[in-house]
Order: structure tokens, then sequence, then C-alpha cells
């Protein structure tokens, strides 16, 4: 998705003189064009995210639209008292867009990987968690965060481009219908649970599949009707299990007096072991790789 | 009214204010060290378009009623100050974006903001340059973050930048000196790439001579202004003492301050 963050937020940034890319220092291989691009408007703000942050947020009180870029962790977690204070309570016009969303840093370990990064965000006041499912969505929802005047964080994984073909980009969509089970999947980890029901891996027309790719949102009428009907809802997240897409979906259900008679998460455990490992391996151990959600939804079908 | 007497002023309001809202949480004593600092920059110094952030958040006080003798708040405004419901409190609020543009608290955010602003008013090429005066507390500048903000303040030649820093020489559980050591030491700031001015923070002749100073000095390098003060300046049982943050106003107090004239 980095390549596509990059392609995409160069069109915009080409287009606005008041569009601002900051990074921390990271970018290699992938921004040198954007370096080129911007000139003066690419600020490699060094190692120093708390000032880079805050840094951004004095940019948008001048009229600029500062852009700021790192590893997940780091533009959030680390951050998260300059994203509250200097960006939220202003409501100021920062865009925050980290890679490696969930354990997609792998081998880099646990220093590198955002299992709590959506959990924070969600918590302070008028931002918005953008979560792309596929990376075709990037340069939708770069474009949305460009024309909104408010805070922003975007999820970006090094999820590829897929060939699957999908319905457009909506906050919340429908990939696939049936009438068994609703499956709620955040951003990419949809893919993988696109591809079983498209490989037939479950059995056809019970999958009823959706992908959210922002928070927070008004949920879709069509959901609530999906989840009313099939009464069993999975939602599958690449994040802890606080603060994050089940425990917004279970609220929204309890507020609604939705009643489900099944209620299976999915989501980052952590860590079984202190061994390192790929993305794939992170995601095995904590039951989120392909195979394992392929059983859990087959076992509660 | 001569300057000398308008800061006289204002420190009494500011007692006054502090003795009314009986609490010990109004920080008198940083606002007594710093109130000269912030009258000479906003009520002198500033011109139209230029930035004034209190990174030390806790001293709010001195910056209300200096807003207040510029007639950016109301009395009215002013008087709702550590109330229910009231527009003021410990710390700045971001109710007021164009005199208060951070609503600052958490030490160390200050710097970075400005330089944010300094380089956003470089990209959008405002005539006269707008300049952003940022003023720390000694102790504020244990913050890594500060450190940061030097660096890239330093890197992007941001010469419309002043970092004003109230140097009285105690943090908020000792003295700053037998904390972490002195991160307000002029050397410190020189080795970052400021432009590093040393002051008496109370002398209004002193603080004149450092702006106009800075006002004809470009070349390149943003501007540490190192400001020796006395915590709690203007209430004699609280010079120089750590309790002078902590310290309910009393009416000895008020009248050691106001009660002679």
């Amino acid at each position: 998705m980095r390549v596509a963050f990059a392609k995409s937020f160069l069109t915009v940034a080409a287009r606005d003189p008041r569009v601002i890319f900051l990074t921390g220092d990271l970018g290699f291989n992938a921004f040198e064009p954007l370096q080129r691009r911007l000139k003066n408007r690419f600020i490699n703000a060094g190692v120093a995210e708390h000032n880079m942050v805050t840094a951004a947020a004095g940019l948008a009180y001048t009229g600029l639209q500062p852009w700021v870029y790192s590893i997940a962790p780091f533009v959030t977690i680390k951050v998260v008292e300059e994203i509250r204070n200097d960006i939220c309570l202003q409501g100021a016009n920062v865009k925050i867009v980290g890679l490696g969303g969930g354990y997609d840093y792998g081998l880099a370990g646990p220093t590198h990987h955002a299992l709590q990064d959506v959990a924070a965000i969600l918590s302070l006041p008028n931002i918005k968690v953008y979560a792309p499912g596929f990376a075709q969505d990037v340069a939708v929802i770069v474009g949305k965060m460009h024309r909104e005047k408010t805070p922003a964080y975007l999820r970006l994984t090094k999820g590829q481009p897929t060939d699957l073909r999908l319905p457009p980009y909506a906050p919340s969509r429908r990939i696939a219908k049936g009438a068994k089970m609703t499956v709620v999947a955040l951003g990419s980890i949809a893919r993988p649970i696109c591809e079983l029901v498209a490989q037939k891996a479950v059995p056809a027309g019970t999958i009823d599949l959706w992908v959210v790719s922002e928070l927070p949102q008004e949920l879709p009428p069509q959901l609530f009707r999906s989840i009313r009907q099939t009464k069993t809802l999975a939602v599958v997240e690449e994040h802890v299990k606080t603060g994050g897409l089940g425990q917004w979906i279970a609220h929204t259900l309890i507020e609604r007096g939705i009643p489900v008679s099944r209620f299976i998460h999915l989501y980052a455990k952590g860590y079984a072991t202190k061994r390192y490992g790929s993305h794939e391996f992170y995601l095995r151990q904590t039951g989120l790789d392909k195979g394992s959600i392929a059983r859990t939804l087959r076992r509660s079908l | 009214m001569d300057q000398i007497q308008l800061h006289e002023n204002l420190r009494r309001t500011m007692i006054r204010i502090a003795h009314a809202s009986k609490s010990g949480h109004t920080h008198i004593g940083s606002c007594l060290s710093c109130i000269d600092i912030v009258a000479q920059t906003i009520l002198f110094e500033m011109r139209r378009n230029d930035k004034f952030i209190l990174s030390k958040g806790h001293a709010s006080l001195a910056l209300y009623v200096v807003l207040r003798e510029k007639k950016r708040i109301t009395d009215e405004m002013l008087d709702s100050y550590f109330c229910d419901g009231g527009h003021f409190g410990i710390h700045p609020p971001s109710s007021l974006p164009d005199d208060i543009p951070l609503p600052t608290g958490s030490l160390g955010h200050g710097l970075s903001f400005g330089c944010g602003v300094a380089k956003g008013f470089l990209y959008r090429r405002k005539k006269p340059l707008p300049r952003v005066f940022v003023l720390l507390s000694d102790g504020e500048c244990n913050e890594g973050a500060v450190w940061e903000a030097a660096m890239f303040a330093s890197h992007h030649q941001l010469n419309n930048l002043v970092a004003l820093i109230d140097r009285n020489g105690w943090q908020a559980f000792g003295r700053t000196k037998e904390v972490l050591g002195d991160a307000a030491a002029p050397d410190k700031w020189r080795a970052f790439g400021f432009n590093t001015y040393r002051v008496n923070g109370h002398r209004i002749s002193d603080l004149q001579a450092v702006f106009k100073n800075i006002r004809v000095n470009r070349n390149g390098k943003p501007h540490a202004v190192i400001c020796d003060t006395v915590r709690g300046k203007g209430i004699k049982t609280l010079h120089d003492q750590l309790h002078s943050n902590y310290t309910t106003v009393d009416t000895a107090m008020l009248l050691q301050a106001t009660g002679s004239h």
C-alpha cells in the first residue's frame, strides 16, 4: 500500500500547494520521487516524532495541510499526547499516515508492530481512522482525507494489490452475500477472507462478508439487517481486543438492541512466545492467518 | 502611566485574582517570574500577525492579564477564572486560537508548535514575515521534545522564531541545578544553533534592548533569550521559593503586594 499511497498522495500534493509532507526519516526506496517533486514541501523531520507531530499542528495553524508519515507505532502510540493536545483538541487539519498496521512489520518485532493504534487514536476526539481494505482503496481514501479539513489517521499495511473484483469503496461495504454468518473485517485483514470466499474454502452462500475502513462511523442499515438475519457475527481484526472494531460493533449492537446468538471475535492476542518470525508467523500464532480464519469460520457455521 | 507602573499593575492584578481564587493552584510564583517577559513581548514587541505561545502553560494567569490589558479578553471573561463554567482555568484554553494558538499545560509542546507556525509563515510568504515568540520555563527544558524542536528550528533556519526562557532556577520539585542540571544554560542553546542572549527578565530596558537586537539580526538562526528571573517576584515572602507555585495567596501576601499603595 506504500506505493499506492505515494502515487495518490503525489497527485493530491501536486494539485494543492498547501499540502506538506513530513517523514520521520523513513521512506527509503519509496518516497524519493515524492521528495524530488515536492521539493521544499517534503520535510525529513528526522528521528524526532514528538517534534514532527506538534510542528505539523503548527503548520496547520497557518492554513497548510501537513501529512505526517512513519512506521505506524511511531506516529500513533509514541505520540498520543501530541495528537491529543496539539491536533485533536483544535481539530487541526493534520493527516497522520502510519505504515504497518498489526503485525505487518513481522521480523522487525513487537516494537514495530501496531496492535493498539486504532484503540489509541479512536479514544481521541475529532479524529477519524482510515483502514484501507485493499491497495485499490488508498487513492479514494487519500482524496477523501485531503478534502476533509479535520484530523485523520491512515493505517496502511503492506497489503499488495488484489485482482479480486471489488465493489466501489465505502466506509463499510459488502464484499460477498451469504445467509449463515455475518463476517466483518477491519481493513486489510479482509483480503484473506475475500480469497477464502472466492476460492470456496468456505461453503458458497454462507458468509455475508463486510469490510469496514473508517471509524468512527454510522454503520449501514444493510449490515444491521444482515446481522439480524444471520444472528451470527464474526469480527476479524489485526488489532487487540480492547478498543478495536469488535468492541465498536458489539457496543453498537447492544445500544440498538440487536440480538446475536453467536459472537466470534478474531483479534491479535499479542505474543504467544518470545520468538521472532514473519508477518505470516505472527498471524498463525494468533489465529489470524488464512488457514486459521477458514477453520474458525467453518467450525462456527 | 509608564511601563514600569503598568507591569506593577499587572503584578497586582494577578495577585488579586490569585487571592480571590482561594486556590493554591494558580502557580503564582511562575506567573510573577514571567509577567515582565509576557507583557514586554505581547504589549510592546509583537506586530500584527506575530504569535505568542505560552509553552509554560501553568503561568496562564500572566497571559490572561496581559490579554486583558490588550483588550483581547473582557473583564467578564477574566472574572470567570477558576469558576465552574468559566473561560479560563489553570492552563490556557483552546477557545481563543488567535491569541492562544495552542492549549498548553503539558510541557515541551510549545517550541515544536512554534517551529511549525514559524515555518508555515515562511511557506505562506507573508510580508512582513510574522514572528513567533515561545515562552518556556527552564524546568520545561528537561523535556526531550524541546531539544528536538531546537534542532528543527536551527536546521530550518527559523530566524522568525524567538524562544524566551524564563530562567527562575526552579522546577516543580526542586532547583533546576539539583534535578537535571541547568537546561537553560546559554551554551546548550548556542550549541543547538541559536542566537543566544542573556538578560535580566525583570528589567524592561534589558528586554527592550534584546528585542531590538533580534529585530535586526538576519543571520538565519533562531533566537533564544535566556531571562534570569526570580520566582515569586513581587511578593517578598515568596521570592525564590519552591512553595511559591503551591501557595494560596493570603491577605498578608496581598497586602505585601498592594497594601502600601
